[in-house]
């Protein structure tokens, strides 16, 4: 099932980037850059359906949770 | 006309929006895919209470985007920004609302799936439904911001008839009563409910900040922002209140889509019945414009970001990294729930409220300085 997502996802930036006019150096390795990563998280997403989201401010999260519980007063 | 000359006149051409386009636009996607859900469900019978907070305090918010757009003057976004924030500064926050808008677009497709899954398809998987809104998203981003306000005006015309022959045809099974007593429990359910209201969906609207390229005049971007946002928030109002004081107050926030079952209640002489699917009509325009905007503001952001004019060609892989993104950041009914009715999340607060602010003080310093720059090169030049 991971091997059908990945070749999915490879097979639509190969049609797109052969439609491309120009195919210009930074655009083709930013827009592939984009696609591998869509491509692996709909891969990582196929083998763990509860894959864990990142919280980059989850202490700041946490902090405002518990000062809304305090009312305020801590 | 060849593919090559079709590329570069996306590249050149600046895409400018009326301001009655703009205006349908930002109603559309204010109240785009929040209709069906427990808007403000906190505030039990003071719902309208907390819509009329809720709106008063996301004014200055809406107010302070149009205050930045309109200090860019006539320049478009990438240079307006330049302008106000110099280069770097401006890519960085790029990056930053690049990743909220994107991240907008999977909770508003996941919000489409699993309540396309909850009352129509139970047994579709819910990435065959995502795969499909990619698809149509992908298409209405690529062909840019001018083409979504059109398709929004002619929308935004069955929408608001949909829901005004609603209202009317569910004014039969209002109960007033369950607006009483005023203020009950003091002003803390009010405060929530405004605090709903404001994360979802009142304060996004700091996303339609990036599709406008450019305005028709210094004064649009209030033309469009602040009529857009306060007819939405009327017409959220009125729905929502309409729905609550049908299937009541209590139950209101128990159900996951109060406004599907109130309008399933109406029942004209046993004659017209079963009316709710034409509320999941309006829910899937409303959700497809919101979506198409959130992709179309993520691959500028990231376009912009990484230094690239065109935008264009980032919206495919956005597209398809949403459908994972969908199921990964809201992987159920209820997560969609919680996530639609939850009060603050820290680092939308900092993006929607804290950096905003931050950018209109920026912009305010920066615009004065170079007018007095201006004004002194005048002066000695005469």
């Amino acid at each position: 099932m991971v091997g059908l997502v990945i070749l999915a996802y490879v097979a639509v930036a190969a049609f797109e980037l052969y439609l491309w006019a120009e195919r210009p150096w930074k655009k083709v390795v930013v827009y592939l850059a984009f696609f591998a990563a869509a491509g692996t998280l709909a891969a990582l997403l196929t083998l763990n359906k509860y894959l864990k989201v990142p919280e980059p401010l989850g202490a700041l999260q946490r902090w405002i949770a518990k000062l809304w519980q305090g009312g305020g007063s801590k | 006309m060849d593919r090559q000359a079709v590329a570069g006149r996306w590249q050149q051409v600046r895409e400018v929006v009326p301001d009655n386009q703009g205006l349908v636009l930002v109603l559309l996607f204010v109240v785009g895919n929040t209709l069906v859900f427990a808007l403000g469900a906190l505030a039990g019978p003071d719902l309208w209470l907390a819509f009329l907070v809720a709106t008063a305090i996301a004014l200055p918010m809406v107010l302070l985007v149009a205050r930045i757009r309109s200090l860019m003057g006539g320049r478009d976004l990438a240079a307006g920004l330049e302008y106000l924030f110099g280069r770097w500064p401006s890519r960085a926050v790029a990056l930053g609302y690049g990743v909220l808008t994107w991240r907008l677009s999977c909770y508003v497709m996941s919000d489409v799936t699993n309540f396309v899954q909850a009352v129509a398809l139970p047994t579709t998987p819910q990435f065959v439904v995502a795969s499909v809104l990619a698809l149509l998203m992908l298409w209405a981003a690529k062909e840019g911001v001018e083409v979504i306000a059109r398709f929004s005006v002619v929308m935004a015309k069955v929408v608001l008839l949909v829901l005004a022959v609603t209202f009317l045809l569910m004014l039969s099974e209002v109960d007033i009563g369950e607006f009483l007593p005023v203020m009950y429990d003091g002003p803390k359910p009010v405060i929530m409910g405004a605090l709903q209201l404001l994360d979802f969906p009142f304060l996004e609207v700091i996303v339609l900040f990036w599709i406008f390229d450019c305005f028709q005049s210094k004064n649009s971007p209030y033309k469009v922002f602040l009529p857009g946002f306060l007819i939405a928030a009327f017409v959220l109002m009125i729905v929502a209140c309409t729905s609550m004081a049908v299937v009541g107050a209590r139950r209101y926030g128990f159900y996951y889509f109060p406004v599907w079952t109130a309008v399933a209640r109406i029942n004209v002489s046993t004659f017209l019945t079963r009316l709710e699917a034409i509320i999941g009509v309006t829910f899937a325009i409303g959700s497809f414009v919101k979506m198409a905007v959130c992709l179309l503001a993520a691959s500028r952001c990231f376009a912009y970001a990484l230094g690239f004019k065109d935008y264009r060609f980032l919206v495919t892989p956005l597209a398809l990294g949403a459908i994972p993104g969908s199921q990964w950041f809201l992987s159920n009914v209820l997560e969609m729930e919680r996530s639609a009715t939850r009060t603050h999340r820290a680092g939308e607060l900092a993006l929607q409220v804290v950096l905003p602010i931050v950018l209109w003080l920026v912009a305010e310093l920066r615009s004065r300085k170079s007018k007095k720059h201006v004004k002194k090169g005048e002066a000695s030049g005469s």
